[in-house]
């Protein structure tokens, strides 16, 4: 215990005043001198000394009366959170109810939403409470407020979300609630079905000290039975000139019993399409092929379901099933020597996402119509065209398109029109012996971000025996170098285009690049960005904010539109953003997103598939004394070493109001001491009674 | 003195204080006793001999010499004249001098009174020719004259320069005064006796038991008997020191009747283990004490 004022126990003298009055009345008390008081001591006590036990009594209510008041005045407080306990302080209490998808499993949201209103019902009348709803983010219903009502009604509203759970969020949003109340104790109480997969993202949260966590479990510890639609997989072949697709789709067994004749659905546009029988074993998975469908223009929203079964969000699988994209590419070689571009033929004829449309054309047949068909053109071992076709594909080339310069002995440059090329070109320059290799590599570049992991290629390998030296300025974006440190790939933008100069050959007259199994990949690659190419995205994930700017199916729309409509897969109009963040969409719910511009006039709208979280399937449980461990630093339910909070003495006085309670004491003591003191006056004035 | 003593009814009756005045003990032992003889003669005790006793038929073996011849020559038988037994007998004095002892409130303490009584026994004592001897004691053996005929003046010395000083208490030096006496001898205990009754008997009853003849002397001041105090006040044990607050209004009916109930289970105790025993107000006159003594005596010569 502490004081505020210590200097008021000082009045603490003035208890000796009527102690020392009585030892100086005892001092002149004549005394009797008497042969024996053996008589006098079998006198029955209470007739002989009641009187003087009543006095000090009275001395001690009196002194007892006086300390106490000098000790309201000193206002002490407790500086232990436990004594503040004791003292019966007001609580900050946090509540954090799980409201992810794999509380949906049986009833799991009623016993947590139950679990919730009996905490508040429980809440002191001094008590805060902020109520939090979590999955993956957090959310709170309401902060520090003692208005019971408003935290049951937002109870009552709370609805289940389609989202996983992660429980660093609640708990941080609950530390910053925590630390900022003023009151004197913290609690926290985390109602949950405890999934493992969340426990993770709580590793660097750490609530106030002092702060008291209380797991709340709805889940059961028995192992429950849940079947998962996990993924799907499109194959893509073209039958009749017409593209088709075969989905194949991953069903997983998480129970511990094997499910017998398991039907698998398979809905195109809400319609079912194809059902199959599969039987999975317990902890194991199987894949279901369905029969190939032909593809349309537009996106097709596809699903797979199953069964429903206690946890229904992972029972069915979204995706969109968009026609494969065509990338057309020009490669202008020299005249007569067509076998210069058979590698780069090859190389680009294989491959379906996307596919690549390759005209070839010798530079002096190439016209301008050849230049407004391509997306991107390969200048393999040929000079720029002269005339209205070189002019072409400037403008081409600075209005986005994408230009590829491959060197060899016949590339003759112009020296005035230097703009299509990052520097000037020398002449070839051999390699001796076995050749040069690369010795420099940008893997964060698009091109080459795909060989950055082990085992994605070998770029070390090739062999380079000639190259044309090119004289680029030192802040030119160089690619890729020789182990000579001369500059392999270089990459130019002109205007909005882009063009990336490779100083070998693309055939195997300089190196035998196009030998090497990395050669089909690095030529996609290359292609692939100067076409500025992005994949589809067949389906995106709940918690995910969708950029419509960088949607490839939704390239069309006009974000800027004022009748751009969004609805998501309840049918609920949804923003597409507010003022700062137009085209970007919270993807909250399972399903299918329509997105349609109504004054665009396009007949199909652009169709976002939306799947949950499937690590939220896997609900194996984690110990909920582990969790409050994590975020407290201590063991669940250990009260005994809850730290001390940092308030300062004069907020812990002004809470605690002990001097209140010090006070109603020494009111007390003295009306004792006044009724014993009566009794004691009448007593001495009527002997009798 | 002695006209005093017959021309005033209760006139020998001699107040202690004026005793107390004469200042030497053997004075004042003469005084008292001579008065008391006096007086005596006139007393309903008279004709009770110290020196005969009865004659008895005479028996074989018996001395001749104790053959009355004048009642032979009346009655032509033999009889033996027997002579009582404690002629020539021994006579001490137990006088407790403990603190307690010291106290008085009328200008004569229980020990000036004490002294006074021991001196005239031992006065009366030697002028039956008795051996007289003293133990002075508290809560031990402070001082003893063995019984001796020559010891009568050592004996007032004795009496003389006495003090209270200490706490008493009678077990211990009374079992150890038990010793001192082998042969029977009459033994007077002075004491105010402030102990249980059944301790001053356990005390006491060796004394007996050892075939003296014994007699208890209890003196107390007017004060202890009557409590005649108002003030509410501390009240000091003279012999442990310890201050008990009082109020003397509410408990002078209890103390009156503590003390009836102690002086009446001494009585009792005294009587059940026939031992004489004297209740003395240092207010009455001493020669009570003596009539008290002759009393005994009278009793023994019965006895015998």
């Amino acid at each position: 215990m502490s004081f505020l004022a210590p200097l008021f126990f000082a009045a603490l003298a003035a208890i000796g005043v009527p102690v020392l009055l009585h030892m100086i009345q005892r001092q002149r008390t004549e005394v009797v001198e008497f042969p024996s008081l053996m008589f006098v001591k079998k006198i029955p006590f209470h007739s002989l000394r009641r009187q003087r036990i009543r006095h000090w009594l009275l001395l001690l209510l009196r002194c007892a009366a006086l300390a106490l008041l000098v000790a309201a005045f000193a206002r002490p407080f407790f500086e232990s959170a436990a004594l503040v306990a004791a003292t019966g302080g007001s609580s900050e209490v946090v509540i954090l109810v799980d409201r992810s998808y794999s509380m949906g499993f049986d009833n799991r949201w009623e016993r947590a939403r139950d679990a919730a209103r009996q905490v508040v019902q429980r809440l002191a009348p001094d008590d805060e409470a902020t109520l939090i709803f979590f999955d993956s983010g957090a959310e709170a219903a309401n902060r520090s407020t003692t208005d019971r009502a408003s935290l049951l009604a937002a109870i009552d509203g709370a609805e289940l979300s389609a989202r996983a759970t992660r429980y660093g969020p609640a708990l941080q949003l609950a530390q910053g609630v925590l630390e900022d109340s003023d009151q004197p104790l913290l609690e926290a109480v985390l109602i949950s079905d405890f999934q493992r997969i969340g426990v993770d993202s709580a590793a660097n949260t750490l609530l106030p000290p002092g702060t008291v966590l209380t797991p709340v479990s709805v889940s059961d510890d028995e192992p429950v039975d849940n079947i998962s639609v996990t993924g799907a997989a499109v194959q893509r072949d073209f039958f009749s000139g017409r593209e088709r697709a075969a989905v194949t789709a991953r069903v997983a067994n998480r129970g511990g019993s094997t499910v017998s004749g398991l039907q698998v659905v398979l809905e195109l546009d809400g319609r079912e399409l194809e059902t199959r029988e599969v039987d999975v074993e317990p902890g194991a998975a199987a894949t279901v092929t369905f029969d190939p469908f032909t593809l349309e223009d537009r996106g097709m929203p596809v699903s797979v379901r199953v069964a429903a079964d206690p946890l229904p969000h992972d029972d069915v699988f979204h995706f969109a099933v968009t026609p494969g994209d065509v990338v057309p590419v020009l490669v202008i070689g020299s005249p007569g020597e067509a076998e210069a571009n058979l590698y780069l033929e090859r190389a680009l004829a294989i491959g379906t996402i996307p596919s690549f449309q390759v005209v070839v054309r010798s530079v002096d047949q190439v016209t301008t119509d050849d230049v407004a068909a391509a997306t991107v053109i390969v200048l393999n071992d040929a000079g720029l065209p002269v005339g209205a076709v070189g002019e072409a594909m400037t403008r081409f080339v600075e209005n986005g398109g994408g230009l590829l310069v491959a060197l060899g002995e016949r590339v003759r440059w112009p020296g005035d029109n230097l703009t299509l090329l990052p520097g000037p070109i020398d002449e070839p320059a051999d390699r001796d012996g076995r050749g040069g290799t690369l010795g420099f590599v940008d893997y964060s570049h698009p091109v080459f971000e795909v060989f950055s992991t082990p085992r994605s290629g070998d770029l070390s390998a090739p062999r380079f025996f000639r190259y044309r030296p090119v004289n680029v300025p030192a802040d030119a974006l160089v690619l890729a170098r020789y182990d000579n440190g001369d500059p392999a790939l270089v990459e130019h933008s002109v205007g909005a285009g882009r063009v990336l100069l490779w100083s070998s050959t693309l055939d195997t007259f300089w190196n035998d690049f196009a030998l090497k199994p990395i050669y089909l990949p690095f030529a996609h690659k290359l292609v692939e960005y100067l076409a500025a190419y992005r994949s589809p995205t067949p389906f995106l994930t709940v918690g995910q904010v969708l950029d419509l700017s960088e949607y490839p199916a939704a390239e069309e729309i006009d974000l800027a539109s004022a009748n751009l409509v969004v609805r998501d897969p309840n049918e609920d109009r949804v923003s597409a953003g507010g003022e700062g963040r137009v085209g970007f969409i919270d993807l909250a719910e399972q399903g299918f997103y329509e997105i349609r511009d109504t004054e665009s006039g396009a007949s199909e709208p652009v169709t976002v598939a939306v799947n949950v979280d499937l690590t939220e399937a896997n609900l194996e449980r984690v110990d909920p004394q582990e969790l409050v461990a994590t975020a407290t630093g201590r063991a669940a339910g250990d009260r005994s070493v809850v730290a001390d909070r940092e308030l300062a003495p004069e907020d812990l006085e002004r809470r605690q109001t002990l001097w209140w309670y010090l006070l109603i004491g020494a009111l007390g003591f003295l009306a004792t001491e006044n009724v014993i003191s009566n009794r004691l006056s009448r007593a001495e004035l009527d002997p009798d009674d | 003195m002695a006209t005093q003593v017959t021309t005033a009814p209760g006139a020998r009756f001699i107040d202690p204080n004026v005793l107390a005045r004469l200042g030497s003990i053997e004075l004042a032992a003469r005084f008292v006793v001579e008065g008391f003889i006096n007086g005596l003669h006139k007393a309903p005790y008279l004709g009770v001999s110290i020196d005969f006793a009865e004659h008895r038929g005479y028996m074989p073996g018996d001395d001749i010499r104790r053959i009355d011849w004048r009642l032979f020559a009346r009655t032509d038988r033999f009889y033996v004249k027997q002579f009582e037994a404690d002629t020539n007998t021994n006579f001490s004095v137990l006088f407790d001098v403990s603190k307690s002892m010291s106290f008085g409130s009328r200008g004569i303490t229980k020990l000036d009174y004490g002294r006074y009584l021991a001196a005239c026994l031992s006065y009366l004592s030697t002028k039956q020719r008795d051996r007289v001897g003293i133990v002075t004691f508290d809560d031990d053996i402070v001082e003893r004259v063995p019984p001796s005929a020559k010891h009568f003046d050592v004996t007032l010395h004795t009496l003389d320069k006495i003090e209270a000083g200490r706490p008493g208490a009678l077990g211990p030096p009374l079992y150890k005064a038990t010793e001192f006496f082998k042969r029977r001898s009459i033994l007077v205990v002075i004491s105010d006796f402030y102990e249980e009754p059944e301790k001053i008997f356990d005390a006491v009853k060796p004394l007996r038991f050892a075939g003296n003849d014994v007699i208890m002397f209890h003196l107390l001041d007017p004060a202890e008997v009557d409590f005649p105090y108002d003030d509410s006040t501390s009240f000091q044990d003279l012999e442990t020191g310890r201050k008990i607050p009082v109020v003397p209004d509410k408990l002078r009916d209890q103390y009156r009747e503590l003390v009836r109930e102690h002086i009446q289970a001494i009585t009792q105790l005294a009587s059940q283990n026939r031992i004489d025993y004297a209740f003395m107000n240092t207010k009455m006159p001493l020669d009570h004490a003596l009539l008290r003594y002759l009393m005994m005596r009278h009793k023994l010569t019965k006895v015998r």
